[in-house]
């Protein structure tokens, strides 16, 4: 899977970000990074845990991060979820399964991207 | 001074490794790059590493966030040398609006745009740079300007004491002695607090305290012995000659330095109780710049060699005058030297570092000019 590929199986924009990276060389590198970041984890304990705090800040930096990539649909939904907790609401159950889905998509097509 | 060769320092303050990354990678190639994964990390990084150019800010960062990482910079004042962008996912209004306040140069809202980081990055610097070589230029224009005047006084008023035998390094004593009561009054009674500008001003116009004596004749001025009462009335006139001289100045005599003068040479053999002269004021009515120089010149006959006395010690001085025996002052300035006796010692017996007080009042002079606009 190339990174055009990547970008259209994850619903992103390939093009913005192509234009604000100057170089699909980094869009790739930096789209690979994002297996490492912890935010999704982070925010994942910090909701079991119920320290909304602590799952705003993660959920804001998933937020910025997916933005950043143009991982647009994954960032709409952490979006929708960061203005949840920043209200000091827990309530997201009904947002996380489709968080947890859009997040399983990004990480397998990584992975195809990877083997690239 | 960084060399042109030498990359500027860009701190880049985000939680997210992955937003520090990317920032890097646009920035590395012109720019050497220090990273804060928080707040404290940044507060620290700020304190410690004084090379920092710039500063990129996320706001929404674990312990300290963004916003008091800028409230920490205005406590310590580096946001005014350190320019400061804040890159935020956060686009609010009354977030950008907010860190506006706080002192920040620009804010860029995710997701960013590289060419965009680096030319904000860019112009910031060059605009800082600029500002800081026109303020340092302007701040050595004013030193020069002061440095001349002060040159220009000093010679002045040594040509007037050339004439008195008696006088040695008086005229730099009475400024030095002059500006140590005006600080540590100040200190004492905030309500009497001057700026470094007036300080300096009356420090200067003190050397000018005695020229009404070009008009004495030698014979009286430096006679060795006693004056008789018509001599001493002839002495006398030296202030009111001196307050004359400024007062028929062709041009001028609206200046601060020469009104201050003025004051000085007129009054500086007033007394507290109104048994000075020449007007016989009494108490406030005699201007604070006055009173000072009038115990500063007490102090200093009493410690100088004269031809019909030895000098007397610092600690006998300070005791003769807090007991009276040579004249009547401000309650105010006998507290000064009563609790600050010790650091009238020392102000006179260190060598005194005239260009670095000139460089203060040139920096305060500019700070006012700035703050006015």
């Amino acid at each position: 899977m190339n990174v055009k590929e990547f970008y259209a199986a994850i619903d992103g924009d390939y093009e913005g970000t192509l234009s604000r990276f100057l170089s699909e060389e980094r869009v790739k590198r930096f789209a690979l990074k994002f297996e490492q970041d912890p935010s999704f984890s982070q925010l994942c304990e910090a909701l079991k845990n119920g320290d909304v705090g602590e799952a705003f800040r993660a959920a804001h930096t998933l937020k910025g991060v997916c933005q950043n990539l143009g991982f647009d649909s994954l960032y709409r939904i952490s979006s929708e979820i960061t203005e949840i907790l920043r209200g000091g609401s827990l309530n997201v159950d009904q947002k996380m399964p489709a968080l947890k889905t859009c997040y399983g998509t990004v990480m397998t097509a990584l992975r195809a991207l990877k083997e690239d | 001074m960084n060399k042109p060769t030498e990359k500027k320092k860009i701190l880049i303050a985000d939680d997210s490794q992955m937003n520090r990354e990317i920032l890097k990678d646009i920035l590395q190639d012109n720019f050497a790059i220090a990273e804060a994964c928080d707040g404290d990390e940044a507060i620290s990084a700020l304190a410690s590493d004084k090379s920092i150019s710039l500063v990129l800010l996320d706001i929404n960062m674990p312990k300290v966030n963004g916003f008091e990482v800028l409230e920490e910079m205005n406590r310590t004042k580096l946001i005014e040398e350190t320019p400061v962008i804040i890159i935020s996912a956060e686009n609010a209004p009354s977030f950008a609006e907010r860190a506006f306040n706080l002192g920040v140069t620009d804010y860029i809202s995710r997701p960013f745009d590289a060419h965009i980081v680096v030319r904000r990055v860019v112009n910031t610097l060059v605009l800082y740079g600029k500002q800081k070589r026109l303020m340092e230029a302007v701040q050595e224009q004013i030193f020069e300007r002061q440095k001349n005047n002060s040159m220009m006084i000093s010679i002045l008023s040594h040509i007037v004491e050339f004439r008195n035998e008696e006088s040695g390094p008086h005229i730099q004593h009475i400024r030095i002695i002059t500006e140590f009561f005006l600080r540590a009054l100040g200190a004492l009674h905030p309500e009497y607090a001057l700026s470094e500008e007036e300080i300096t001003l009356i420090g200067t116009a003190s050397s000018l305290h005695d020229i009404g004596k070009v008009s004495i004749p030698t014979e009286v001025l430096n006679k060795p012995g006693r004056l008789t009462p018509e001599e001493f009335a002839i002495m006398k006139t030296h202030s009111a000659i001196g307050a004359s001289m400024l007062e028929k100045l062709p041009l001028y005599t609206d200046e601060p330095l020469v009104k201050t003068a003025y004051q000085i040479c007129r009054w500086h053999h007033e007394r507290y109780d109104g048994r000075g002269y020449p007007d016989g004021l009494k108490g406030d009515e005699i201007p604070m710049s006055a009173q000072v120089v009038a115990l500063a010149d007490v102090y200093d006959a009493l410690t100088s060699e004269r031809v019909y006395k030895a000098a007397y010690s610092h600690e006998k001085a300070v005791e003769m005058i807090k007991n009276g025996e040579c004249g009547t002052f401000n309650p105010l300035l006998m507290e000064v030297l009563d609790k600050c006796a010790d650091g009238l010692y020392e102000a006179l017996h260190s060598t005194p570092d005239v260009e670095s007080d000139l460089r203060k009042v040139a920096a305060e002079v500019l700070k006012r000019v700035l703050t006015d606009e």
